[in-house]
C-alpha cells in the first residue's frame, strides 16, 4: 500500500539545512493499523506530511498504490490525494461557513461525484459516525468530539483506502478519544488502512502495530498480540 | 464544478465583507455611470462647431467717457478704422459677444396677438457688417444691406428683417421653411430675409444654443462690444494695433476685455472644463478605492482561511479549484452589486434630471460601467487568488 525507500527531508534556510526525515524506510500493508509515535520535532508530521503528499520530499522514493509519488505533478498529487486519502486532522480542519452536510461533501465536489450520489454517501458516512441528524448544523454548534466525527465522514466520504490520521483525539477528553478511537478501529476493521499519529502511548497500544520515529528515521516498532488479521501476517512476514 | 452553492451559503453566513463589498460596487455603479453620461454630454457639447471661424474672430469692449460724442456715429467711425488695420477682413460693433455667457434672450411668436406661444431664441444688435465678420454661412435669402439698418437710439423701434439661424426657423416654421415668413417681437412684425447654416448664441452650454436671430439695428451707447474678423494669421498683429488706432481717433475711452473669440468660449466652458475634470478625478478615485477594495476583501478572506485553503488541498483540491472558488466567490458578490446598483443608478439619474437638468441616462452607460465593474472585479481577484493557490497543503497538519 505505502513503500517509503530511504526518503530524506530537508528544510533549508539561509544558514541552516535541517534534515527532518534521512533514510526513512518504511512499509505500510493493505488493512493495517498503525500508529506512529515519537518525541516532539522527531519527524512525525514530516512523514504524515509526505504520506499525505501535502508536501514533497527532498531524496528517496514513495510507492504509493503501485505509484512512484515523485513522477506526479501538482495536479496529479491533488488528484491522488482526492481518490486515495483520506486526512483525519488534530483540529478537525473543518470548513466554519459549512454545514456538516457542506463539510462532507467537499471532498466529493473536488472528485466530480453527481449530486445524487454524493447525497447517499454524505447520509451514509453521518449515519455511520452517528450525526445523520444534524446534518444542517454548522461545525461550532457541536462539541469537539462531534466535530472529529464529521471529519471522520469526510475522510470516509471518498471512501478512500488509506486514511492518515493526524493526533485525531489531540483535542478530545478521553471519552470522546475512545469514542474516536473505537470509530477509527471498526473503519480499519471494514478495511481500510490507517495510519495514525499520536502522542498517546495508551491509544497507540491499542493499534496492532506501532512506529517509533526519533531524529527523522524509525527508531523502533512494536507488533502487539492478537490485534488484528494484518498485524498476524505482518509478523510471519518479519519473522517474529 | 462552480461550487455555487456553498459559495452562496458562506456568504449568507459571513455577510458583513460582502455586503460591505456590494454596497461599494453599488455606489460604484450609480456614480460612475451617472457621471459618464455627463462627462459625454459635456464633452459633446464642448465639441460641438459653433458656426464661427473662433481663432479668426477678436472682441473687444469701449467704454465712452466722452458725453458730446454722438455714440452711433462714433461706431461707425470706428468701424472704418478698424477695417483700416492691415489683416482685417471686416469689423463690427454687436449688442453682445456670441459665446460670452452675457446677451439677450426673448420669446418670439407667430402673431403679432401675445396669445402665450412664444419660441425662445437669443438675439443682437449689429448693421449689415455682422454676417460677414461673424464669418457664419448664409444658406438661403440675403445678407442686410444698409437700407435694412435701422441707426436709433429708442428702444422701443425695431428693423423690419431679420436674419436667424436654421435652427430657429426649422424649431418655429417647421424643417426647412421659414425664409421669407414673418415672426413677430414684442407685437411688431419682422420678416426672416435670410437663414444661417449655424449660429451659436451667448449660452453655448444650453439646449437652445443654437438659436439666434440677428437684428439690423444699431443702438451704441457708453459701453460698446465689438467684433473684428482678421486673417488668422494676422490676429494677434491686429489686436496690438486695436487699442493705439481706436484711442488715436479719439482718447476720451478704455478699451477692454481684449480677447480672441475662442478664448471668449474657453471661459465660457471653464466651469464644465473643471467639473469635468472633477468628475473624472472622482471616478478614478473611485475605481481605484473599490478595486482596493475587493482586493482587499480578497486578502482579508484568504488571510482569514489560510487554514481552510490548505484543508482544501489536502481533500484533493487543485490550485485551480482554489483560484475559481474567490473568482466565483468574487462575480458573485460583483453581480448583486451591480444588480443593486443599477436601480440605484436609475434613481439617481432621475434625481439628477429633475435637480440639475441633466440628459437622460442611456442604459449604454450603465452596461459600460458594468462590464468595467466586472472586469475590475476578476482583474483585483485574481492575484490573491492565484496566491491562495499556492498556500501549500501541509498547512493543513500544523497548529495555525
Amino acid at each position: 500500500m505505502l513503500i517509503m525507500n530511504n526518503i530524506g527531508k530537508v528544510y533549508q534556510t539561509d544558514m541552516v539545512q535541517t534534515h527532518a526525515l534521512r533514510d526513512f524506510n518504511l512499509q505500510v500493508n493493505e488493512g493495517e493499523f498503525i500508529a506512529v509515535t515519537g518525541p516532539s520535532g522527531s519527524g512525525k508530521t514530516t512523514f504524515l506530511n509526505i504520506a499525505g503528499m501535502l508536501e514533497g520530499y527532498s531524496s528517496g522514493q514513495y510507492m504509493l498504490d503501485g505509484i512512484d509519488v515523485g513522477k506526479l505533478n501538482d495536479n496529479q498529487r491533488a488528484d491522488l490525494r482526492n481518490q486515495k486519502i483520506g486526512f483525519i486532522f488534530q483540529g478537525f480542519n473543518l470548513i466554519p461557513d459549512l454545514n456538516l452536510y457542506e463539510n462532507v461533501e467537499v471532498p466529493l465536489r473536488y472528485r466530480g461525484i453527481k449530486a445524487a450520489e454524493r447525497k447517499r454517501r454524505i447520509e451514509n458516512c453521518l449515519e455511520q459516525v452517528g450525526l445523520a441528524g444534524r446534518a444542517k448544523h454548522l461545525p461550532q454548534q457541536l462539541s469537539g468530539g462531534q466535530q472529529q466525527r464529521v471529519a471522520i465522514a469526510r475522510a470516509l466520504a471518498g471512501e478512500p483506502r488509506f486514511l492518515l490520521a493526524d493526533e485525531p483525539t489531540g483535542n478530545l477528553d478521553s471519552l470522546m478519544a475512545r469514542q474516536v478511537m473505537e470509530l477509527l478501529e471498526q473503519i480499519n476493521r471494514d478495511g481500510a488502512t490507517i495510519v495514525m499519529v499520536t502522542h498517546d502511548p495508551e491509544l497507540a497500544r491499542r493499534t496492532p502495530r506501532n512506529i517509533q520515529i526519533v531524529d527523522g528515521q524509525v527508531a523502533d516498532f512494536t507488533l502487539y498480540q492478537g490485534k488484528g488479521a494484518a498485524s498476524q501476517a505482518l509478523k510471519s512476514q518479519m519473522g517474529a | 464544478m462552480l461550487e455555487l452553492k456553498p459559495i452562496i451559503n458562506a456568504l449568507l453566513r459571513s455577510k458583513v465583507g460582502a455586503v460591505l463589498a456590494i454596497l461599494q460596487l453599488a455606489l460604484t455603479l450609480a456614480i460612475v455611470s451617472n457621471s459618464l453620461s455627463i462627462i459625454s454630454e459635456r464633452v459633446s457639447y464642448l465639441n460641438k462647431p459653433t458656426g464661427y471661424p473662433e481663432e479668426s474672430i477678436i472682441t473687444f469692449s469701449v467704454m465712452s467717457f466722452d458725453d458730446k460724442v454722438d455714440a452711433n456715429q462714433q461706431l461707425i467711425v470706428d468701424e472704418r478704422i478698424l477695417k483700416s488695420i492691415p489683416g482685417v477682413i471686416e469689423a463690427v460693433g454687436v449688442s453682445s459677444v456670441p459665446l460670452s455667457g452675457g446677451g439677450s434672450n426673448s420669446g418670439f411668436s407667430l402673431t403679432s396677438e401675445d396669445d402665450g406661444k412664444h419660441t425662445n431664441s437669443g438675439h443682437l444688435y449689429a448693421n449689415e457688417q455682422v454676417i460677414r465678420t461673424l464669418g457664419v454661412k448664409l444658406i438661403e435669402g440675403r445678407d442686410f444691406t444698409s437700407g435694412d439698418v435701422l441707426i436709433s437710439s429708442e428702444y422701443a423701434k425695431q428693423p423690419d428683417v431679420v436674419i436667424a439661424s436654421k435652427a430657429f426657423t426649422d424649431e418655429i416654421f417647421g424643417e426647412g421653411r421659414g425664409l421669407g415668413e414673418t415672426i413677430y417681437y414684442g407685437g411688431g412684425p419682422l420678416k426672416v430675409v435670410g437663414i444661417v447654416e449655424r449660429m451659436t448664441n451667448a449660452w453655448p452650454r444650453f439646449r437652445n444654443a443654437d438659436r439666434l436671430i440677428i437684428f439690423p439695428m444699431v443702438n451704441a451707447n457708453g459701453f460698446q462690444d465689438f467684433l473684428v474678423r482678421t486673417d488668422p494669421s494676422l490676429r494677434g498683429e491686429v489686436m496690438k494695433k486695436i487699442e493705439s488706432v481706436l484711442l488715436q481717433e479719439n482718447p476720451n475711452r478704455v478699451i477692454t476685455n481684449m480677447k480672441g473669440l475662442d478664448e471668449v468660449k474657453e471661459r465660457y466652458n471653464s466651469k464644465d472644463i473643471l467639473m469635468l475634470r472633477m468628475l473624472l478625478v472622482l471616478i478614478t478615485a473611485l475605481v481605484v478605492v473599490t478595486a482596493l477594495g475587493i482586493f482587499g476583501l480578497t486578502q482579508f478572506n484568504i488571510s482569514k482561511r489560510t487554514k481552510q485553503i490548505g484543508t482544501r488541498r489536502a481533500l484533493g483540491a487543485r490550485k485551480s479549484a482554489i483560484v475559481r472558488y474567490f473568482v466565483v466567490e468574487n462575480l458573485i458578490v460583483c453581480a448583486i452589486g451591480l444588480v443593486l446598483g443599477t436601480v440605484a443608478t436609475v434613481f439617481l439619474g432621475q434625481k439628477l434630471m429633475s435637480l440639475y437638468s441633466v440628459p437622460p441616462l442611456e442604459v449604454s452607460y450603465i452596461l459600460i460601467t458594468a462590464l468595467g465593474l466586472i472586469v475590475l472585479c476578476i482583474a483585483s481577484v485574481i492575484f490573491p487568488a492565484k496566491k491562495a493557490a499556492n498556500i501549500s497543503p501541509s498547512i493543513a497538519t500544523r497548529s495555525v
